[in-house]
């Protein structure tokens, strides 16, 4: 008798917790096992499965619906005022549908849809109501492995501090306003040179500004700074990708490797910034990460191929050379001599030849 | 007032004189002369049309290749037909052609002996009057006086300069002279009465040659001569002297002492806001060889370009610089049936220089060529040459050979390369 009581009293505790407003739990019979008290976790998600609300229920009867005499209160003009309840006996959750006028459907993890009446909850279990979705978790639900901060943490904290921020832009007009002065065939001022720098910074500033609002309006944090500073260190970084392409281009000779190689860095550097990019704006696993910025940068690379490629005429009567040249200070290789220089385009006959029996 | 009248009489009566015998060359000539038609098999109508005259009782008429130049590409597109002076028609077959002179001899079915024109033994004496002959624009067959005024000057396959009017449709009529010998054939026009012939002596040759054997394939037959005249040009720009010229008196270029291969100059000195100062000389050869309305060979151009830069950063004077060079085109015309695309390479050379030893040039290097479908062996290039061992001055080089072998073209370039230098 003493041990009964003794149960009895706990279970009142905490049925007190659970629900304060719950009468004075009536001593149950000495026979009878103590009521074990359910408790649940139900979170409101979107369609697409991010949460909106969590409710955490230590009780055994949940109902849901639309009136306010619910436990969970749904807004959702398909959902009956006293649409379903939740039931927890036995150790299971058992779902009841009270005739609602659209019906409860259940989704289990293996996204097998079923009709949702009387069936019982498992972990993870997806509850469609009317156009809302209920996720139900008990709380021996896993959670993942802690994600260690990466070292780019350490990086992007250096690179979103607004005076880097502002170095990086003002890095970027001026080497804008350079390229701008050195491509412009007549006498040119200043001012108007860092007109034309400073809008196309703006322009620049578009990406890491639609990535940032592309993150807020899917919950997550903007972290706009970080997105500005990140963007426009690696837009310096294809400019100095440029540089060197160049430089190499103008001191290598036709066919050389190095030239092939050079070209891939600024494919890998579009793909790193896509990747920091979706790093400091989403959290998304990693495997969707470098899926989605290899996507755009694939997209970007092989569109602009695809473009150039279907502008090329059928026949071009002009001859394609690179003609890279660079002012001396830029000439390291050493250079050839005419004899050399006769060799080799010789095979270029050969290859003419070749090109003329073709078609 | 009485020398004006006598010289006003004393011209009237030339021209009438002139116009008598117009009228009497033109009556007895004309039954030999013909209208040359190029008909298109798939739609019946005439293609291009041209003028031709009969050079032997056996049926041969002489006409400008250039008249018959789509059947000579495509025979199987187009045939040839003769219109006389009676308006009959019929079919001809183009038996041999000398692609350089821009001749053609194309064969009528004779029944019997028919008249036809002498070729003359004689070349015209400067000032003689002369008699062309043809049908210009289609408007029927009209003979127009004029003046032999010798050869042209300066050119590389001779042409006589006629003083009178050739229009096209003439093309491939005989210019006689007063005894209705053929000297010359019409060929082209500079408009303003100044009009070129292709001189007798080579329809002689063509047609003694013909005579002699008659050519198996017409393709060959213009790959061959092709190919021995740029053989012939080729030898003569590579033996001759390549003399030293100064450029804006910093740089040295060669120029090529044969009398065809002609220079023009121009700079940018009287524009005072110009940021570079530029000097260019321009050497090249008149005349190209006709081969179809869109692919002409045998020309040759060489481009020297001299630049400084004035208050200019190095790097800028090289951006522009780079920009001035990445477009250097091709010097003859050329379509997709003729050659290939260009094939191209670069580097970076230092030639030992021909002209100044002490001053060598470092270029950045580009060769492309393209090769001819069909003639094979042949090739156009093109070279170009950027300095780019100077801050402030560059110096460019360019060339360009059209339907050249690929020996010649090696040979001429590197003999160029060397020859360019540093003052």
């Amino acid at each position: 008798m003493e041990v009964a009581m003794k149960v009895n009293t706990e279970a009142m505790k905490d049925a007190q917790v659970g629900n304060t407003e719950t009468e004075p739990a009536i001593p149950v019979s000495s026979d009878d096992l103590p009521i074990e008290q359910g408790e649940i976790i139900i979170e409101e998600i979107t369609r697409n499965h991010k949460l909106l609300h969590r409710h955490r229920l230590k009780q055994n009867n949940i109902t849901i619906g639309r009136n306010y005499q619910n436990d969970i209160i749904l807004t959702d003009p398909h959902i009956c005022p006293q649409h379903l309840s939740l039931n927890y006996s036995q150790d299971v959750w058992c779902i009841n549908d009270n005739n609602s006028v659209n019906g409860t459907s259940l989704e289990n993890k293996e996204c097998k849809k079923q009709d949702g009446n009387q069936q019982v909850l498992n972990d993870g279990d997806v509850i469609v109501l009317g156009k809302s979705q209920l996720r139900i978790l008990f709380k021996s639900h896993s959670v993942v492995d802690t994600i260690a901060f990466s070292p780019f943490e350490s990086l992007i904290d250096l690179i979103r501090h607004p005076v880097a921020v502002l170095t990086s832009i003002a890095l970027f007009i001026l080497i804008t306003a350079n390229i701008a002065y050195l491509n412009q065939p007549t006498e040119i001022n200043i001012s108007q040179l860092f007109v034309s720098a400073f809008s196309m910074s703006l322009l620049f500033a578009l990406w890491p500004a639609a990535v940032a609002l592309v993150s807020h309006l899917t919950k997550h944090d903007p972290r706009i700074l970080a997105q500005l500073g990140i963007s426009f260190t690696f837009f310096i970084l294809m400019w100095l990708s440029d540089l060197l392409e160049e430089i190499i281009a103008f001191n290598s000779a036709s066919n050389s490797v190095l030239g092939l190689i050079i070209a891939l860095v600024p494919i890998s550097l579009a793909f790193s910034l896509f990747w920091l990019n979706s790093y400091i704006g989403f959290h998304v696993s990693s495997k969707r990460r470098i899926v989605v910025a290899l996507s755009i940068t694939i997209l970007l690379f092989g569109g602009s191929y695809l473009l150039q490629y279907s502008k090329k005429p059928e026949f071009n009567p002009h001859p394609q050379y690179s003609a890279t040249i660079m002012a001396p200070s830029y000439l390291i290789a050493p250079s050839n001599s005419v004899d050399s220089f006769i060799e080799q385009s010789n095979a270029l006959f050969e290859q003419a030849n070749k090109a003329a029996q073709q078609d | 007032m009485k020398i004006f009248f006598t010289l006003v009489f004393i011209l009237l009566s030339h021209t009438t004189f002139a116009t008598e015998q117009a009228e009497e060359i033109f009556a007895q000539l004309t039954p030999s002369l013909y209208q040359i038609k190029l008909i298109d098999k798939a739609s019946g109508e005439k293609s291009s049309i041209g003028s031709g005259f009969q050079i032997s009782k056996e049926g041969i008429i002489a006409t400008n290749y250039h008249v018959i130049s789509s059947y000579a590409r495509h025979p199987e597109k187009y045939r040839i037909e003769y219109l006389d002076h009676q308006g009959n028609t019929a079919e001809v077959d183009l038996v041999s052609v000398d692609v350089i002179n821009d001749l053609a001899l194309v064969k009528r079915q004779v029944n019997g002996d028919m008249p036809y024109f002498k070729l003359s033994d004689t070349k015209p004496i400067k000032g003689e009057k002369l008699f062309a002959l043809g049908n210009p624009h289609d408007l029927g067959m009209i003979v127009v006086p004029g003046t032999y005024n010798g050869l042209k000057k300066e050119s590389f396959n001779e042409r006589i300069h006629f003083t009178g009017s050739i229009n096209s449709g003439m093309s491939g009529g005989p210019v006689v002279n007063k005894s209705e010998q053929v000297v010359g054939i019409n060929v082209a026009t500079s408009g303003n009465q100044i009009g070129f012939l292709v001189p007798h002596e080579k329809l002689v040759k063509l047609f003694y040659d013909y005579n002699k054997e008659a050519p198996e394939d017409i393709k060959q037959q213009m790959a061959a001569q092709l190919f021995s005249n740029q053989n012939k040009l080729m030898k003569a720009l590579l033996t001759n002297t390549w003399q030293s010229k100064e450029l804006a008196g910093k740089a040295m270029f060669p120029v090529i002492k044969v009398p065809f291969i002609r220079c023009w100059g121009d700079s940018n000195a009287d524009k005072k806001d110009a940021l570079i100062l530029a000097a260019i000389a321009n050497c090249s050869l008149d005349e190209n060889t006709y081969l179809s309305s869109h692919f002409f060979t045998g020309s040759v151009e060489i481009e020297f370009r001299y630049m400084q830069a004035k208050n200019l950063s190095d790097n800028k004077f090289y951006h522009l610089y780079q920009k001035q060079i990445a477009r250097a085109g091709t010097g003859n015309r050329a379509g997709k049936d003729d050659v290939s695309e260009y094939q191209c390479n670069h580097d970076l050379i230092t030639p030992v220089s021909t002209a100044n030893t002490s001053k060598t040039i470092t270029n950045k290097s580009v060769f492309c060529t393209r090769a001819y479908k069909d003639f094979p062996g042949l090739f156009d290039v093109l070279y170009l040459g950027a300095s780019v061992d100077k801050n402030q001055q560059a110096l460019v080089s360019h060339f360009t050979l059209a339907g050249v072998s690929q020996e010649n073209a090696m040979a001429f370039t590197g003999k160029f390369m060397e020859a360019v230098s540093w003052k």
